[in-house]
């Protein structure tokens, strides 16, 4: 990628239910925007009709675009629908079951019927091969070569596709890995590979053997679709070089996408929070709450210190999706993300308490809610939120979707009747009580982390997002709300925002007082090598690319680590002195207080490697349309149970100005979704087209 | 008066309270014990000591008697009045507590505007508590350790330096112990400063108002749910291992309207080995169990245990009096859920699972590394789940028990151990039409070139878990050494260098006749290799072809005819 003409980027977002092209043409700042529906069960017709569609209508030359970013939801759809590669495991002797014996635990402690996710290698495809490491990477049998021979054989006659090979303490020394890595290739050169201690290297056999088979599982299939998607392009005359967004925020060659497949899970929220990071930083806020409110789930995703956190440990295809654990765990760095089930489709009911409750049941977009009219009968959120007032019946969807009150207050009728509540209340309670569930989420989010959240700006999208946006931030003591432009393919711009970043990480547990600095230095520099590698070859100059250093420290006994920047440079005695107090800084602001005299240690080592994200900001913002700053119309609004609905302007969107600016209560319309401004909190057109919302300070 | 959305609004609040206050503890934490396997309990108690809120974490022994010693003990002895900001308890007292010493329950008063509005508490495993190591071998609980006293651990924010110095001169590894009791201080800290944010938010007092009317609407739930059992005497008895000689577990569950009683009368006498149960505990699993079996909906909080009157005799197994020997407690204490659930699977058997390896199996390894330095390493594992009406049993799974097994790679990393295998047993789920859970095989040895001690703690080995309306028991488990030897599954012995322990843990009890099982889902299994061929054939009838790996349905046919007419081969 060249980062000194202006280009035309183009952004490509594969969803469960739409795919979304973004071109964003840097000299005149044109946005132009396709959306149609995702095919199945190649994804890869829909972006090539998305693509000459949106080049024909904004009469781009296939040639102008210089950079192209993709994200999909292939890889987790094919985890979910269980529809990846024949995958083996070969495992250490005695082993082979760690993936189905998984943490032993239940993670319902009520539920008698649990059922837990079965491995993705079936039992008869694991095998026990002989060979051991100890925890400290000495060997203590080594390879039987012969016999992973003989498993190989067994692997042809059974027409195995994908090959995963994850060895116990693999990721202190992977000499075995790699030893039967290369006897699997040599006699199986058609199979997939992928090897624990490079797809997923750190500490604990479940979460790593998980992960190496997702990553083996799902690699045919993303070798394919990779493929078809570079021929496509090529086909509609665009030579810019494929990028892939990554799940940890960053975006990556097809060649490190092919390798680390399961790197590209959930990158389409990703996305959406990259671009929350975007708006917030356009208007000048350091901490940024992204968060997403659609049909059937919110999302959100925090940053620290001005960046989006990174997990190494999540999940994927839940078999209850909200339950923690009920997932297949994956160790892949990954942006972090609270996913609940709260969304305008969510249903209200009665709890076992006879308490009400919000969700996660959802209507979804079918049967839907109550007053979409398309058979939903059940109350729902957007059922709640039109009876309040919040919802223009004529104007949802840009007026695609007629919603129907009285059809919204019979759905009430019998929740209301239970606690013996007039029906305008009850709708209040639901529409508070999914705002409290989804600050409670990013409040206990926070507290795992140390964060205060109050310190914090929401940005608001997804079609539920804006209307709930005040009453979420109320619950978590936040200040400043703002709903950027483009809401509706935000997840693609978010793309655009990501810089070519690739990340490594190498298990080496030493205390601080005993860090054998030549053996690390030579660690160090091959990570950053493979790094620059990959960055590279996407096209960024060797002077563009950043290198960042981060390890995971910790008290020597405890098992969880803190992870703690540090600069990248040619380490050195006096360095392990700022290690230890940079450790100390972080885990105080994380717990409150040190373990005073007690040894640190420092246990992974990862090295980020990125080039510098495409260059948007420099695009003019779009020429306003600015006609009218003054409200289209007055509705009866209730924002307060006990009192009378309140007659409150409402406004379009596209029709405000730069300088606009007022003070609620009042209503912002588009077509995407409706902003609802709170009594208390003002509105103002800022940055970019973003509408920023903020509260006053209570006396 | 607080409507209820209002209340449902709040009580949300006091949930994501109670979880940020375990996310704290469990990431300060310095032992495995807590940190993955999980073992630990917190929660939040109004101004008389009343669970209003737990963790999403922890297991029923620890939270459910956490319950108890807040209400009855910690409450009355240090009225929240009497306490002063800054103040922290500490107790490890059996009888009030958790059952056994090494569990330290940590609570901490909450101030508001100058006034005590609540206790936070929580329950963490201790990885040494001194005296003899966990396990059955000793003759009182004076063997067993250092006993805490309901004592202040801090005064006014200051820590109680005599108090901490005891406990370091009376552990084996006191950086982990005392690290520990500071990490569930800091979640004490982190859930009292969560709860104030919420009292000024919602312009409340305290939360004596919404613990009223959560227990209130909890009691009348549980009530409910129990009105919709039959009125009657349901009863079973189980026989387990015990130390040296087997034990009883008898139970009679009484339904009589909303109200629910179970007696333990019957039960075997206390014993003079670690292995005894303090009532409070027997109460812990026992509400546990009816809570999962009849109201798994329903939150677990002190309205919950109001319908519910547990009783044991004096003296007995299950309400042993002071100073008998307590440490190894959850070896008895996890059985009372099986005879529980069987005597239930008379009226609802839909909502009950099999027996199935209900105890835990912990292994403690203790001694010098190759350093000179002591090394004392605890873990936990889990054999096989009961079968149900309409699945299969969980292989290696806890139950009743909800902490989790520690991954191998971190156990080697922090003691010097390896581990030869660790993988399903193969037939060892009892057979019927939905089978029991495989239980699990380890093999390991000490690698310090030192011999090392290891306590066993370990049930099942001679009494299986029966099967349910038909179906089979699960395999018991094994203890043995690779030269033969055969360690006292309950007791503790000298772990030679180059020799290897092998535990065989046991599976879970089969549903409904093994001959009912769809022959599919035998040959599924045989195919997987959870069920052997000869196994498929003796335990279920059904005949496979191993050249062809298909079913022989004739055979099978005539198989399962004869078996008919044998009636009971099983």
């Amino acid at each position: 990628m060249s980062m000194s003409a202006p280009p035309t980027l183009l952004a490509i977002d594969i969803g469960g239910t739409f795919t979304d092209l973004v071109a964003l043409d840097i000299a005149s700042g044109r946005i132009a925007v396709e959306k149609l529906l995702t095919t199945y069960p190649d994804p890869s017709a829909a972006v090539l009709e998305g693509l000459a569609s949106l080049l024909e209508k904004s009469r781009l030359a296939p040639g102008s675009i210089r950079y192209v970013v993709h994200g999909t939801t292939l890889i987790t759809n094919t985890l979910i629908e269980r529809t990846g590669a024949k995958t083996a495991l070969l495992a250490t002797e005695g082993f082979r079951d760690a993936v189905e014996i998984g943490n032993e635990g239940r993670y319902d402690m009520y539920d008698l019927a649990l059922k837990k996710p079965p491995p993705l290698a079936e039992r008869r495809l694991r095998f026990d091969v002989p060979e051991r490491m100890l925890a400290d990477g000495t060997v203590w049998t080594p390879l039987n070569e012969a016999r992973t021979r003989q498993i190989c054989a067994v692997l042809r006659a059974d027409e195995i596709e994908a090959v995963a090979i994850c060895f116990l303490h693999a990721y202190t020394n992977p000499a075995h890995e790699l030893a039967a890595l290369a006897i699997v290739s040599e006699e199986l050169p058609e199979v997939s590979t992928s090897v624990s201690h490079q797809v997923a290297p750190g500490m604990r056999e479940y979460p790593r053997a998980s992960t190496t088979i997702a990553n083996a599982y799902v690699q045919p299939i993303t070798e394919r679709y990779l493929r078809r998607v570079e021929t496509g392009l090529k086909g509609c005359g665009i030579d810019a070089p494929l990028n892939i967004m990554l799940s940890s925020g960053g975006t990556t060659t097809v060649a490190a996408a092919r390798a680390f497949p399961v790197r590209l899970v959930e990158s389409g929220p990703a996305g959406g929070a990259l671009a929350g990071l975007y708006w917030g930083r356009l208007l000048g806020e350091q901490d940024v709450l992204a968060f997403d409110m659609g049909g059937t789930t919110a999302k959100a995703a925090l940053t620290r210190d001005g960046e989006l956190s990174i997990s190494h440990q999540s999940e994927v295809a839940h078999v209850h999706r909200f339950k923690r654990g009920s997932g297949l765990p994956l160790m892949v760095p990954m942006i972090e993300m609270i996913e609940i089930g709260a969304g305008g489709g969510s249903i209200a009911h009665l709890n076992p308490l006879g308490l009400p409750a919000v969700g996660p049941r959802s209507a979804g977009s079918a049967p839907g809610p109550a007053s979409y009219g398309i058979g939903g009968t059940e109350p729902t959120v957007t059922d709640a939120d039109l009876l309040l007032g919040y919802l223009n019946p004529d104007y949802f969807a840009g007026g695609g979707i007629k919603l129907d009150a009285a059809a919204a207050r019979q759905s009430f009728a019998d929740l209301a009747a239970a606690l013996d509540l007039p029906l305008e209340r009850m709708a209040w309670g639901v529409h508070q009580l999914v705002n409290e569930n989804m600050a409670a989420a990013a409040r206990v989010h926070a507290a795992e982390r140390g964060l205060e959240i109050r310190r914090y700006c929401l940005v608001a999208t997804g079609g539920a997002g804006p209307a709930h946006a005040c009453g979420v931030a109320k619950g978590l003591g936040v200040r400043r709300v703002i709903i950027p432009p483009l809401a509706g393919v935000g997840s693609a711009f978010g793309f655009l925002t990501a810089p070519i970043a690739f990340d490594f990480t190498r298990s080496y547990v030493a205390k601080l007082s005993a860090l054998n600095l030549t053996e690390l230095n030579e660690i160090l520099a091959d990570l950053e090598r493979e790094g620059r590698g990959i960055v590279e070859a996407a096209g960024v100059p060797p002077s563009d690319i950043s290198v960042r250093l981060h390890i995971d420290m910790r008290y020597v006994g405890q098992g969880y680590e803190v992870r703690v920047p540090f600069p990248m440079e040619t380490l050195t005695a006096r360095h392990i002195r700022q290690m230890q107090s940079a450790f100390e800084n972080e885990y105080r602001a994380f717990y409150g207080q040190l373990a005073d005299g007690l040894p640190i240690e420092a246990v992974n080592w990862r090295v980020l490697i990125s080039g510098p994200a495409p260059d948007i900001a420099s695009a003019p913002p779009a020429a306003s349309l600015a006609v009218n700053d003054a409200p289209v119309a007055f509705r009866p609004v209730r924002f307060e149970p006990e009192k009378a609905p309140q007659e409150t302007p409402v406004y379009r969107r596209e029709q405000l100005g730069e300088a606009w600016a007022a003070a609620g209560p009042l209503i912002i319309e588009e077509a995407a979704s409706t902003t609802i401004v709170a009594p208390g909190w003002s509105a103002q057109m800022a940055a970019g087209g973003c509408l920023l919302l903020t509260r006053e300070q209570e006396s | 008066m607080i409507d209820p959305i209002t209340l449902e609004v709040i009580w949300s609040r006091l949930i994501s309270v109670v979880d940020e206050q375990a996310a704290a503890l469990i990431h300060s934490s310095f032992t495995t014990v807590v940190r993955e396997a999980g073992d630990l309990s917190a929660g939040v108690f109004d101004r008389s000591g009343n669970m209003i809120a737990q963790s999403v974490t922890g297991t029923p022994g620890h939270i459910n008697t956490m319950a108890n010693c807040v209400r009855k003990y910690v409450a009355p002895n240090y009225p929240i009045d009497s306490l002063d900001p800054g103040d922290t308890l500490i107790t490890n007292d059996p009888w009030e507590a958790s059952g056994h010493l090494f569990d330290l329950t940590i609570v901490s008063p909450v101030f508001y505007r100058g006034r005590g509005v609540a206790y936070f508490a929580s329950t963490c495993h201790a990885v040494d508590i001194g005296g003899a190591t966990m396990g059955g071998d000793a003759r009182s609980l004076y063997e067993e350790g250092l006993a805490i006293p309901l004592m202040k651990l801090f005064k006014a924010g200051e820590a109680n330096r005599e108090l901490f110095d005891i406990i370091r001169a009376n552990v084996r590894v006191p950086e982990q112990v005392i690290g520990d009791i500071y990490a569930q201080e800091v979640g004490n800290q982190v859930g009292a400063r969560k709860l104030i944010e919420m009292l000024e938010e919602y312009r409340l007092p305290d939360i004596e108002q919404v613990s009223a009317l959560i227990l209130d609407r909890t009691e009348k739930a549980v009530r409910a749910a129990v009105r919709a059992l039959p009125d009657g005497t349901y009863r079973n008895t189980i026989t387990i291992d015990g130390f040296d000689a087997p034990l009883t577990i008898a139970c009679a569950i009484d339904v009589a309207g909303d109200e629910l009683t179970v007696d333990y009368g019957g039960s075997s006498r206390q014993v003079d080995r670690g292995i005894n149960v303090v009532l409070n505990y027997t109460q812990a699993y026992t509400t546990y169990t009816l809570m999962a079996a009849l109201a798994p909906g329903i939150p677990n909080n002190e309205g919950a245990f109001r319908p519910i009157q547990v009783c044991a005799p004096l003296g007995s197994i299950l309400n042993c009096t002071r100073p008998a020997p307590v440490s190894a407690r959850h070896l008895i204490g996890h059985f009372v859920s099986q005879p529980l659930l069987t005597a239930l699977a008379a009226i609802v058997p839909e909502q009950v699972i099999a027996n199935g390896s209900a105890g835990l199996w912990n292994t403690m390894m203790d001694g010098m590394d190759e350093h000179g330095d002591e090394f004392a390493y605890i873990f936990f594992s889990a054999g096989g789940m009961g079968a149900a009406h309409d699945r299969d049993g969980l292989s290696a799974t806890a139950f009743p028990s909800g902490i989790m097994g520690v991954p191998v790679e971190a156990i080697e990393t922090a003691a010097p151990l390896l581990m030869h295998r660790r993988e399903l047993r193969p037939d060892s789920g009892g057979a019927g039409r939905f089978r029991g859970g495989l239980g699990q095989v380890m093999e390991m040895e000490i690698i310090t070139g030192a011999p090392a001690n290891h306590s066993c703690m370990y049930d099942r080995t001679g009494n299986p878990a029966l099967g349910l309306l038909g179906g089979a028991p699960g395999a018991p488990g094994e203890v043995r050494l690779s030269d033969g030897g055969r360690p006292h599954p309950k007791s503790h012995y000298v772990l030679e260098p180059g020799q290897r322990v092998i535990l065989e843990l046991p599976g879970g009890g089969g549903f409904g006749p093994p001959d009912e099982r769809d022959p599919a889902r035998v040959l599924a299994d045989v195919r997987q290799g959870y069920v052997s061929h000869l196994a498929a054939e003796r335990d279920y009838g059904v005949v496979i072809d191993p050249a062809t790996m298909t079913i022989d349905d004739a055979a099978t046919e005539t198989l399962r005819k004869e078996r008919g007419h044998d009636g009971a081969a099983l």
